[in-house]
């Protein structure tokens, strides 16, 4: 089970909170006043009082041993770029994913350390662009895969030695078995872009590249058991590559 | 140019002016050489030709259809004509068109290249609509001006008659001589010779400066009042010519978002904030913006909310301004959209309640970003960029229209693969397909998840497809086209 440390009382915080407790995650929320400690407490999330610029307080709670993912989510930025920078001593691994108030401070986070940037202003402004130019899709994703309905878009990553290790993009069977749409492939050969399946190009899978596949939970999890099994999925790969 | 223009211009005056005179011919032959030469590359760089032909030529080799160069030079032949056509390049030609000695009565049309630089009319309109606002100040500062006229030119009549050893003979002359000396031109022809009348001048060329500062003051200060309404109704001037736009309530980090999206892809809009500073940064990226209170209903009524705008986005940063501001949108404008922001989860029944069509929490999104990237980083990146548009595939809806040759057909029998799009699902609130699993409820419709191969689509259904932007459009033309050879109407 992985463990995530939320740093900051915000709106992010709580909405990240809400949707990552009951799930294959261990929260714990790290709040700067008792205040904020116990609101947090009494929603069920383990919670502590820590003073983020102390190093012995950070890796007492985990980080550098047991913290896998860390968000940053104070209102100023000047203290998630401290927190980023402590963090990114105590531990290389760490996932660091940190909030951003003024965009200039994005740079500064990811000089800091941090994987991601989230800018909520961006993606409100983002979200709102797309409300008004694709209402259709946007309420559809909205209500689906970012809602309450079982609909979701997952990754499935090729493992070396899995059966479709060296097997062709095109040839992938069973899709279609389980009821699940390959949306597309990240051939790592080829950088980080997501390949979308519309038979463009052929793309020869090797370990570490991902399938994004849309479907309900119970399909993605029959056809990555099928995988994981070793079932044939994958056909002959006929054209060069 | 504008030398050459200029030029052109005077040698035509000095023709009229000496009608034997003989105009440099070599002058003329390069100056209408020269306007030729500009007329043909502004005809030739008015659409971009190699861009054109490649779009085609690659839309044509990706959809596999064969590429008509036909078809491509209409398309580049109508463009030059639309150029040709607009009153710009219609005044080019007719300062060319002098130099033809069969034509020469039309020189006089090189004139016209002046008014396309000075725009007189509009300086003088703007001029007179100044002065009669200020009608007040003037009538009062003339009353003055005159009232030291008459004493001006009555002393000057007194002491510089001739029997005084002065030059002033009558009265007009008095009333010249004060004139003269108070707006400090001071010809010499008549001048004051006696000691009062010197007096008398110097007193006049002192109250003639402060005059003439006062008259400067007013003016600016009259400028200045009309700049910000100026700027105000060339905004609304500029927003009835648009087809339709958008209206963004404040210019913040989220507003500022939408505008750059929207300017980037060619939209219109215009922003409406009450913070000076924000209007001022707006202004710098050349965006339509008007310094108001959108809450205001004769802002929104100026703004068009009545007429071309076609949307309403509450971007500000204060829920109780956009509950404001979506409740007035919504009593002036029954259909319109509005889109407002929620920055508290307590306030978003509030603004569904104002009339808002969509609210966008910008916390709660952020939070749901964040959490699922925890999970599945690279999907949801990916998912991201494609809802998103930053990436080249993108996922659109395609509606099947009434007439159009996909109703009726099983998706299977449509060849979404040869296409080079896939098919993620159909959207649709047509009971005829309820007995189809994979059905998720969204608002008043269902979303019909990768639907079985004889899912049989209906009128009114939109198909929900993921693919590159020109096999989207294509496939969607295709569906249209199909409709309008049946006879149906758009």
């Amino acid at each position: 089970m992985k463990r995530i440390a939320i740093f900051g009382y915000s709106m992010m915080a709580l909405e990240t909170m809400r949707r990552l407790s009951g799930s294959e995650y261990q929260l714990i929320f790290i709040g700067q006043n008792q205040a904020e400690v116990d609101l947090v407490a009494g929603q069920g999330v383990d919670s502590r009082m820590v003073d983020f610029r102390n190093d012995d307080d950070l890796r007492a709670i985990g980080i550098g041993s047991d913290i896998d993912i860390l968000f940053c989510f104070f209102t100023k930025d000047s203290d998630n770029v401290f927190l980023t920078i402590s963090a990114r001593a105590i531990s290389d691994n760490l996932t660091i994913i940190a909030t951003v108030d003024d965009p200039e401070s994005a740079e500064k986070l990811l000089a800091a350390g941090a994987n991601k940037i989230i800018d909520p202003y961006e993606i409100c402004g983002r979200k709102t662009y797309a409300l008004l130019t694709r209402p259709d899709i946007t309420t559809m994703m909205d209500e689906t895969v970012f809602g309450q309905h079982d609909l979701n878009v997952a990754q499935i990553e090729i493992l070396a030695g899995s059966c479709l290790e060296h097997t062709c993009f095109s040839g992938i069977k069973s899709i279609e078995k389980h009821n699940v749409i390959l949306v597309g492939v990240v051939d790592r050969e080829l950088g980080d872009e997501l390949h979308v399946a519309v038979g463009e190009k052929e793309h020869k899978l090797d370990a570490g590249d991902f399938l994004v596949v849309m479907g309900s939970s119970k399909d993605i999890m029959a056809f990555k058991e099928d995988v994981a099994a070793g079932v044939r999925v994958a056909g002959e790969c006929n054209r060069e590559v | 140019m504008i030398g050459v223009v200029i030029l052109s211009v005077l040698l035509l005056i000095y023709e009229i002016s000496d009608s034997h005179a003989v105009i440099n011919g070599w002058y003329e032959r390069v100056v209408v050489g020269l306007f030729i030469i500009e007329y043909l590359l502004r005809l030739w760089l008015c659409s971009d030709n190699h861009q054109i032909i490649l779009a085609h030529y690659e839309k044509a080799d990706y959809l596999n259809i064969p590429f008509r160069l036909s078809k491509v030079m209409g398309i580049l032949l109508a463009k030059k004509l639309e150029y040709i056509s607009s009153p710009l390049s219609i005044i080019d030609l007719l300062a060319i068109l002098p130099s033809y000695r069969e034509l020469r009565v039309l020189r006089l049309f090189v004139v016209f290249r002046l008014f396309k630089l000075f725009r007189y009319l509009n300086s003088i309109k703007l001029f007179a609509e100044i002065l009669s606002n200020k009608r007040f100040e003037l009538y009062t500062l003339a009353i003055f001006w005159g009232f030291l006229i008459f004493i001006g030119s009555t002393a000057l009549y007194f002491f510089e008659n001739p029997s005084n050893g002065g030059q002033v003979t009558s009265l007009f002359d008095a009333f010249y001589l004060a004139v003269v000396t108070m707006a400090t031109v001071g010809y010499g022809d008549i001048s004051p010779h006696t000691v009062g009348g010197r007096l008398v001048a110097m007193v006049l060329i002192f109250a003639g400066l402060s005059f003439i500062a006062f008259f400067t003051s007013i003016i600016v200060s009259a400028f200045s009042d009309k700049m910000e309404n100026m700027q105000v109704n060339r905004v609304y001037a500029e927003l009835n010519r648009r087809r339709g736009f958008v209206i963004i309530c404040g210019f913040g980090r989220v507003g500022q978002h939408i505008a750059g999206q929207l300017e980037k892809d060619g939209e219109h809009f215009v922003i409406i904030d009450n913070n000076a500073m924000r209007v001022q940064e707006a202004k710098k990226y050349n965006y339509l913006a008007v310094h108001d209170d959108a809450s205001k209903n004769a802002v929104l009524i100026n703004a068009g909310i009545n007429n071309k705008a076609t949307a309403i986005l509450c971007t500000t940063g204060d829920d109780v301004i956009n509950v404001y501001i979506t409740l007035t949108s919504r009593h002036l404008n029954k259909a319109i959209r509005i889109l407002s922001r929620a920055n508290n989860e307590e306030n978003v029944k509030k603004l569904y309640q104002a009339g808002a069509t969509h609210v966008i929490q910008p916390f709660e999104i952020a939070g749901m970003v964040a959490a699922q990237y925890v999970g599945q980083p690279v999907a949801f990146e990916a998912i991201l960029g494609i809802i998103s548009e930053e990436k080249q595939f993108i996922m659109e809806t395609v509606c099947v229209h009434e007439g159009s040759f996909i109703i009726g057909k099983a998706v299977d029998d449509i060849d979404f693969a040869q296409r080079k799009l896939i098919l993620v699902g159909v959207i649709s609130a047509n009971p005829v397909h309820c007995t189809h699993k994979n059905r998720y409820q969204v608002k008043n419709q269902h979303f019909y998840f990768n639907p079985e191969e004889y899912f049989q689509l209906q009128a009114g259904d939109l198909l929900v497809v993921l693919g590159r932007k020109v096999g989207i459009d294509y496939f969607r033309s295709q569906v249209e086209k199909s409709r309008l050879k049946l006879g149906m109407r758009p």
